[in-house]
Formats: structure tokens, sequence, C-alpha cells
């Protein structure tokens, strides 16, 4: 057990794979490695289905195209008409999270595991948040938002802008980890064979659902922060 | 020191009650309203999964907790 404690406790802190040999020394963490790795997979993929596009669909584009128009309505049911300039982004982070969270399964460690990645898509969420309010209601309307529905409720509103990315951090953060921590647990216990149904739940279901959440809750505090308050 | 470390992240975990509970809860209204209104379950789905992220996160915030007792009180 005591061994078991320590060899989890080496799997938790992100390992550095190599170190770039300038300004004295750049560690590049091996969650940056398999995020390259995952950017190359789906830069190939996008490459190889892209190829010569018909005007009528035959073969695995018709996969492709209903794959992308799932995504783009899913977003859009949501944004609405006006966030339609954020799909992009909003579908690149919903399939890279997505890949990241199913790598699991080829015995690779999951960049999502490393805190510092969940940070890093969070703060970029928070600002894509915030700015899709400055944008949609210009400088006055977004100061002006923090005072919804009361001005009394200013203070917490304002945290929320701390509170939510910390949130979105530490939920997929989190979820990746103790997905992990029990599949590790139930390894101990038994080697072969029952680990497989658990590893479907931690590694495949609940990993798109992680995955599925994250933009969700992304896309409708845009939706809540672009919303024009018709009172004033 | 190691047991009183153990109990506090313990404590910690406790959170997942809280969670369970607020899941079972939503789910539970859930599949009444499905019953109820099968051709609205699209909707339901969606706010039945957001509810039950938001209240998971509680339970989350608790095993983060718990995790980093162990690690930096040991």
């Amino acid at each position: 057990m005591e061994e078991f404690a320590s060899e989890l406790m080496s799997q938790l802190d992100s390992k550095v794979s190599f170190v770039i040999p300038i300004f004295g020394g750049i560690p590049v963490a091996t969650s940056i490695v398999i995020t390259w790795g995952i950017m190359l997979f789906l830069l190939v993929l996008s490459k190889v289905f892209v190829r010569n596009l018909k005007m009528v669909p035959t073969g695995s584009q018709i996969y492709l195209e209903s794959a992308v128009g799932w995504l783009n309505n899913f977003f859009e049911d949501i944004l609405g008409e006006e966030g339609k300039k954020y799909l992009p982004y909003l579908g690149t982070v919903a399939i890279y999270i997505g890949c990241a969270n199913l790598i699991g399964i080829f015995g690779i460690t999951p960049p999502t595991k490393d805190l510092n990645v969940t940070a890093g898509l969070s703060l970029m969420s928070i600002f894509l948040i915030e700015y899709s309010g400055f944008k949609a209601k210009g400088l006055k309307g977004w100061v002006k938002s923090f005072a919804e529905p009361m001005p009394l409720l200013a203070p917490i509103n304002f945290l929320e802008i701390f509170i939510r990315p910390l949130s979105l951090c530490m939920r997929l953060f989190g979820n990746v980890l103790g997905g992990f921590v029990v599949m590790e647990l139930i390894k101990l216990v038994a080697p072969a064979i029952i680990p497989v149904p658990f590893s479907l739940y931690f590694d495949i279901f609940d990993g798109l659902i992680q995955t599925y959440v994250f933009v969700f809750l992304t896309s409708l505090f845009m939706k809540e922060k672009m919303e024009i308050n018709l009172k004033n | 020191m190691t047991t009183l470390v153990a109990i506090g992240a313990a404590i910690a975990v406790m959170t997942g009650i809280g969670a369970g509970i607020g899941i079972g809860i939503a789910t539970a209204k859930a599949t009444e309203s499905i019953a109820r209104q099968p051709e609205a379950s699209g909707d339901i789905n969606k706010a039945l999964l957001l509810g039950c992220a938001l209240a998971e996160a509680t339970a989350i915030y608790g095993f983060v907790i718990a995790v980093l007792i162990i690690l930096f009180l040991k």
C-alpha cells in the first residue's frame, strides 16, 4: 500500500519530458508533448478528410458533414445568431478536450490530468466570455452588466470572473484525476478483465460528458454575458 | 499525524454526500418530467446535464481539497 501511494503521488505531478537548451533551458512538460501529438493527429485527420470535397457528399464526407453540423447546431442553439463567430473556437476546444480525455484508452496519460492544461483552457474561456460581453454591449454596457439584477450584487458578479474559471478548471481536472485514481485502485485489486467495464465508464463516458459540460458551460456563460438587458 | 491527515481528507470527501443527493433529486425530477412530456426530452436532458455538472462540482471540490490535504500536509 505504501509503494502504491508513492506511485500515485509520482503520477500526480506533471513530468518534464525534455528541456529546450536555450535561455538557460526551457522545460517542456509531458502534457505539452502529448498535446502536440493530438494537434498533429487532428491536423492530419482534417487534411485527409477535407481532400476533394464534393457538392453532393459521398462516403466519409457524409459522416464528416453530419458531425460538424451537429457541433455547429449545438453551439448555435445556445449562442444564437450573434454568437456565430465564436463557433470555430468552441468546436476546436470541444474536439481537443474530447481527444485529450479519450487518449487514456491507449495508455497515454491524458493531458487534462495536468492542472496547468485545464487552467490554461479555463483562462482562455473566461477571456472569451468577457470579450464576447464586451463586444456585444460595448464598454459601458459591459461595466453595467456587473450591476445586474441590482447594484447590491456587484461584488458577487465581480467575484464570478475568478470563480468561473476556477470551477471550470477544477471540474475538468478533478473528474479526470478522480477517474484515474479510481482506475488505479481497481487495477490494484483486480488486474485482469474487471477493469474493462470501469474503463469504459471512466475513460469514454466520463471523458465525453466532461468535454460536453466544459464547452456547454462556456457557451452558456457567453450567452449570459451577451444578452442585452431590455430594461436599460 | 498521518491518521489526522487521513481523517481530514475523509471529511473533505464527505462533500460527495450532498452531490449524490442533489444529482439523485435532479434525475428523479427529470425522469418524471420526461414521462409527463416525452417530446421535451431534449431540452430536459440539457437542463439535467447542466444541473448535474453544477451539483457534481461540489463533490469534485471536496476531492481536490482531499488530494491537496494529503499532498501538502504529509
